[in-house]
């Protein structure tokens, strides 16, 4: 009779034990296993991101240094111009994120990427402005020293470099999505990843 | 016995999760390492085609005139007079855009400026470029941008006979490498290897220059 009872009472405890243990360990378990596969995904959707921005720059910066509005022209397009020409193929890579373009507009109406277009140094800056999730395309233009005649009478020569082309950099900088949760990454928002990627060139010279 | 079969089976389950949770975080930062060193030579890629294709930016015939100098990434100076100008270009656009993790390369330095060169063919024997006068050697990437004749004419790059056989084309290339060394990031405590990685590009002059 006692081992009757006993074999009846000795399977049910065994059975609790083992289904808390796995409960247990399932718990145990289970955020790790996300944390991987959040991890894995996140790295994944990263590289794709970084390596459309950093051929969609290139690119931005070939169209900027070589198409200005005339032929004997030295300045480069319209900064919208230029993000509206590298959006198409950054869009098919960053999933959830807004491309805009970072433009100070002058006083013709125009985004002309000359010395007074500021990029943001920093993906914060481009949050602060635009909000999270949002990277913008910012085309600047470094002149070099101007070319100055010395006064006469002065042997003074004229600045190293003043008869260079001016340089183009284009670059993408914000947060881009992804899938880390509020608190864990580095952005304000959450589900967000810093990005700065550029890319530099001189403007071609129709010169002999 | 009981007791003893459930302490074995606890004790079982804490191995086997001491086991797996450092594996799957060595699979972790490996794969990570992964992506950045595609990213990274991406944007090396990058730097060097730009570098190439700014050669041609420059005025033709243009030599930096004393005083000019470049925009080293290890932070050294790099003189340029007495060079083509389009030798700085190169040099400015490469350094321009390779701007991001700088921290994790360790740069092969090399000549800046070389001059000339033969790729060869059945006729000719190849003729490899050699550095150009004054050039500095210690930068992170190098452009062969061609050689300078009597009167100061600067033929642009080396000839490469595989493109238009038999006398070839004049084509400019660049070239870098560095070791991506993970050692001061997180990621060091599960990446051991140390990739070396390359760049190469060339660039034809533009049509109306050729």
């Amino acid at each position: 009779m006692g081992g009757e009872f006993e074999g009846v009472v000795r399977p049910r405890r065994t059975s609790r034990h083992t289904r808390g243990q796995a409960i247990v360990e399932f718990a145990v378990v289970l955020p790790l296993f996300l944390f991987c596969l959040i991890g894995a995904l996140d790295a994944g959707l990263w590289a794709v991101q970084t390596s459309a921005e950093v051929s969609a720059v290139e690119q931005g910066a070939r169209i900027a240094s070589s198409a200005g509005s005339t032929p004997l022209s030295e300045t480069a397009p319209d900064a919208r111009a230029v993000t509206a020409a590298i959006s198409g193929r950054l869009r098919t890579s960053m999933f959830g994120t807004v491309i805009k373009s970072w433009c100070t507009i002058d006083s013709t109406g125009g985004c002309a990427p000359d010395s007074t277009q500021h990029c943001p140094s920093t993906p914060a800056e481009v949050q602060a402005a635009d909000g999270p999730r949002v990277v913008v395309v910012c085309v600047s233009e470094a002149d070099p020293p101007a070319c100055t005649a010395p006064p006469p009478g002065q042997a003074a020569q004229y600045p190293p470099g003043c008869d260079d082309s001016p340089m183009i950099t284009v670059r993408v900088i914000g947060f881009v999505a992804s899938l880390v949760p509020p608190g864990f990454g580095p952005g304000a928002g959450g589900f967000e990843l810093p990005t700065n990627i550029s890319a530099t060139t001189h403007t071609l010279r129709f010169a002999p | 016995m009981r007791r003893s079969r459930r302490r074995g089976d606890d004790a079982q389950a804490v191995l086997e999760t001491a086991l797996v949770i450092p594996i799957l975080l060595f699979l972790i930062c490996n794969f990570i390492a992964v992506m950045v060193q595609v990213t990274v030579q991406q944007q090396l890629n990058s730097a060097t085609a730009l570098a190439a294709q700014s050669r041609f930016q420059a005025p033709e015939n243009a030599v930096d005139a004393a005083g000019m100098h470049c925009c080293g990434a290890s932070g050294a100076t790099l003189g340029t007079a007495g060079l083509p100008t389009g030798c700085r270009y190169a040099a400015e656009s490469f350094y321009g855009t390779m701007t991001t993790y700088i921290g994790l390369l360790h740069w092969q330095t090399a000549t800046l400026c070389t001059s000339g060169g033969d790729s060869g063919n059945a006729t000719t024997r190849p003729v490899p470029p050699i550095a150009y006068p004054g050039s500095p050697a210690n930068a992170e990437v190098s452009c062969d941008i061609g050689s300078r004749k009597a009167g100061g004419v600067v033929v642009p790059g080396y000839v490469d006979r595989t493109l238009n056989p038999p006398s070839g084309l004049d084509v400019v290339t660049c070239s870098a490498s560095a070791s991506l060394d993970f050692a001061n990031t997180p990621l060091a405590w599960g990446v051991f290897w140390t990739p070396t990685l390359h760049a190469h590009s060339e660039a034809l002059p533009p049509p109306f220059r050729q």
